[in-house]
């Protein structure tokens, strides 16, 4: 057995591996529930009566935020596949 | 001069005692392999160093106490209080500890150094310490040659301990040996006299051999064969103590000024330690005797009294340091100031790049991004100052079109000026200190140095084109032309909202706002690009500004176009890809160029 696949055994034995990709897909996880909370929030401002400026603004923020959780779920399924 | 004379005084005297005795070369031969075990061992752990380390000097250093338990713990595995001065210079140097953590870590790694004493006085004096150097330098050598860092890093780290070994197994050989033909503890003085001859001699041997680790190891080699004294020996010791200052002091001359500060710490604590040694050396001997019976070290093993005085010793020193941290750092800060001159004053220049961090790629690279964000805050103010704004309106939350409406000055600042005192420095040593650290970097750590050299090319970038766009700013954001002074004043605005962006970004722990802000950036400077969203054929078609105006507006909306990009490349790379939580994921969230197409389609239909 060379080295590199000795390491590659040891890693995986102790489960070395994977510890990168928890970590990021923690990371995902997390941002991912800050999106969400940050797109309920805006929902509901939307929900209320606001000026014509704002409510333009927070539909531009809509997009980007679903566009981002959109790619953010990509990510995670990418993780787990 | 000194050193002129200094090395060619010491190669003679060497030469000449390898003539006259082969012991004394034996010894010679020992404490040099013992030294190369040391710079070995510290070039294997600087493989482990990349992060790791690092995160856990970040964490562990946050109260005095962790910091001295730090600065012990480390010196203790490494048994190299050099590479943690190095580090700990380094993380000063960078802005990432303060000076009372910096001098807490010092002062663990002084007791940290003790335990290199008891090894070598319970472990290797007793055993045949080249039966384990054997293997360990065939091994390391082996792993040295293997390409992936980690096991080159095992390679070192083996072939260290195993040089460690050796040196240690020489000197003992060779005072054993040479006791047969010269007795130098007959030479020994007994007395304050002696005390302070002995203590000049460890200070010496130390700046010699740049390792009071080393010195210790020497003295407790010759005094387990009865070649010196046990009095000499705790007289050496506590030389060796200041002789490691006078290295540090020597080694910080190439750093920047916190590191002038933590070696004029270090020098302080260990002089007044030595001091206070000397001024109670009766009491202290007494005291390691106590400890000594308690601890059930024989009378006559003056190898384990002499590591119990010198853990007492310098332990002795920490605890009577402590409450005066605090002081002995504003000593220093006052004390210990950077010279400039007022001509110098006005120009910026670098506050993190320094020699030491050169030392290891993981630093080189925290200094550079720290450097980056200096140069970008310095091109904020240019560039707000460029748009006449004001910097403290950009970074509060006055509604936009107020702060275009508060100028920063009734006349064009001069941009050239601004550029030649606080930003041409600051790039050129950026780039030079980059081309430098590169050389000990691995392929991954120069494509994360490449990013930032971009960055950095894309703060200098936005300044000149501020420059360019400056001109006809000024001249049409108070033109009677409502149109053009309006399109003009649009652009100020724009850009002041992607600077206050950036700065939110630049100083939020929010994940989610930066990747917001900054995709929002995106989306704007595509949106707002007047040549694509037909504003200026607009404007041309029903005549409202002149052909002049038209091509002025054409040019300037593509400088601030390239402007907005620039920003907006750079705060991807300094804010978002080095934040340690979204170094992985930064880029795939934020939205792409054909997501900011497909929601400008969306707007274009609704």
């Amino acid at each position: 057995m060379s080295i590199k696949k000795f390491m590659q055994s040891v890693r995986e034995s102790l489960g070395l591996s994977d510890f990168e990709k928890s970590g990021k897909k923690k990371s995902v996880k997390n941002l991912l529930k800050k999106l969400r909370n940050r797109e309920d929030k805006i929902l509901k401002s939307l929900k209320k009566k606001i000026e014509k400026k704002e409510k333009k603004e927070l539909k531009e923020e809509l997009d980007i935020i679903s566009l981002q959780i959109k790619n953010g779920k990509k990510i995670l399924d990418k993780l787990n596949s | 001069m000194l050193r002129k004379i200094l090395l060619p005084s010491i190669l003679i005297i060497l030469a000449y005692g390898f003539w006259i005795s082969p012991d004394f070369k034996e010894i010679s031969a020992g404490v040099a392999i013992f030294l190369f075990g040391m710079l070995t061992l510290e070039e294997g752990f600087k493989a482990f160093s990349g992060g790791t380390l690092e995160k856990i000097l970040q964490k562990s250093t946050d109260k005095l106490y962790k910091s001295i338990g730090f600065g012990f713990v480390t010196t203790a595995i490494m048994q190299s209080s050099s590479l943690v001065s190095v580090l700990t210079i380094s993380f000063i140097g960078a802005g990432l500890i303060g000076l009372t953590q910096g001098i807490g870590i010092i002062l663990g790694a002084n007791i940290g150094t003790t335990t290199g004493a008891w090894l070598m006085a319970g472990f290797g004096l007793k055993v045949k310490i080249s039966a384990y150097a054997m293997p360990m330098l065939a091994f390391g050598v082996i792993l040295i040659f293997q390409k992936a860092k980690s096991l080159k890093g095992i390679g070192y780290i083996l072939a260290g301990l195993g040089f460690l070994f050796l040196g240690i197994h020489y000197m003992k050989d060779g005072f054993e040996a040479f006791k047969e033909t010269v007795d130098l503890a007959s030479l020994g003085v007994d007395g304050f006299k002696g005390l302070l001859i002995y203590i000049g001699i460890g200070i010496l041997a130390t700046v010699v051999m740049q390792s009071s680790h080393a010195t210790i190891v020497l003295i407790l080699a010759a005094l387990s064969v009865g070649q010196i004294t046990y009095d000499n020996a705790l007289a050496l010791t506590i030389g060796a103590n200041i002789g490691t200052t006078i290295t540090a002091v020597i080694g910080s001359l190439s750093s920047n000024i916190d590191g002038k500060r933590l070696a004029g710490a270090h020098f302080i604590f260990n002089v007044v330690t030595a001091v206070v040694a000397v001024v109670l050396m009766n009491q202290i001997i007494y005291v390691v005797e106590i400890i000594s019976d308690f601890i059930g070290i024989a009378n006559d093993n003056h190898t384990l009294k002499l590591a119990v005085f010198d853990s007492l010793f310098k332990i002795m020193g920490v605890l009577m340091f402590i409450p005066f941290i605090d002081k002995l750092v504003n000593f220093l800060n006052r004390t210990l100031k950077t010279k400039s001159s007022k001509a110098e004053d006005s120009f910026d220049s670098v506050k993190y790049l320094n020699d030491s961090a050169l030392e290891l790629p993981s630093i080189s690279m925290a200094v550079i991004t720290k450097e980056t964000t200096h140069l970008y805050e310095n091109a904020f103010e240019i560039i707000t100052h460029g748009l006449n704004l004001q910097r403290h309106n950009i970074v509060s939350s006055m509604p936009l079109d107020e702060v275009v409406e508060k100028e920063y000055s009734k006349e064009a600042v001069d941009i050239d000026d601004f550029y030649n005192r606080k930003i041409k420095g600051i790039y050129g040593e950026i780039i030079d200190f980059s081309t430098r650290a590169q050389s000990h970097m691995s392929p991954e750590d120069i494509e994360t140095l490449y990013k930032l050299k971009l960055a950095n090319r894309d703060i200098v970038e936005a300044v000149k084109d501020t420059k360019h766009l400056q001109k006809n700013l000024v001249k049409y954001s108070k033109s009677t032309n409502e149109h053009i002074k309006a399109q003009y004043n649009t652009i100020r605005r724009d850009l002041a909202e992607l600077l206050r962006n950036i700065n939110i970004i630049a100083t939020t722990d929010e994940e989610d706002v930066m990747i917001m802000l900054l995709s929002k950036a995106k989306l704007h400077t595509k949106k707002y690009d007047i040549l694509a969203n037909g504003t200026l054929d607009n404007l041309i078609r029903k005549g409202l500004i002149t052909n002049e105006m038209a091509t002025s507006l054409m040019n300037d909306s593509a400088y601030a176009y390239d402007i907005s990009k620039n920003l907006i490349e750079m705060a991807n790379v300094i804010f978002i890809e080095n934040n340690s939580e979204m170094k992985s994921i930064g880029e795939d969230m934020l939205i792409s160029d054909d997501e900011i197409d497909s929601i400008l389609e969306q707007k274009e239909v609704s």
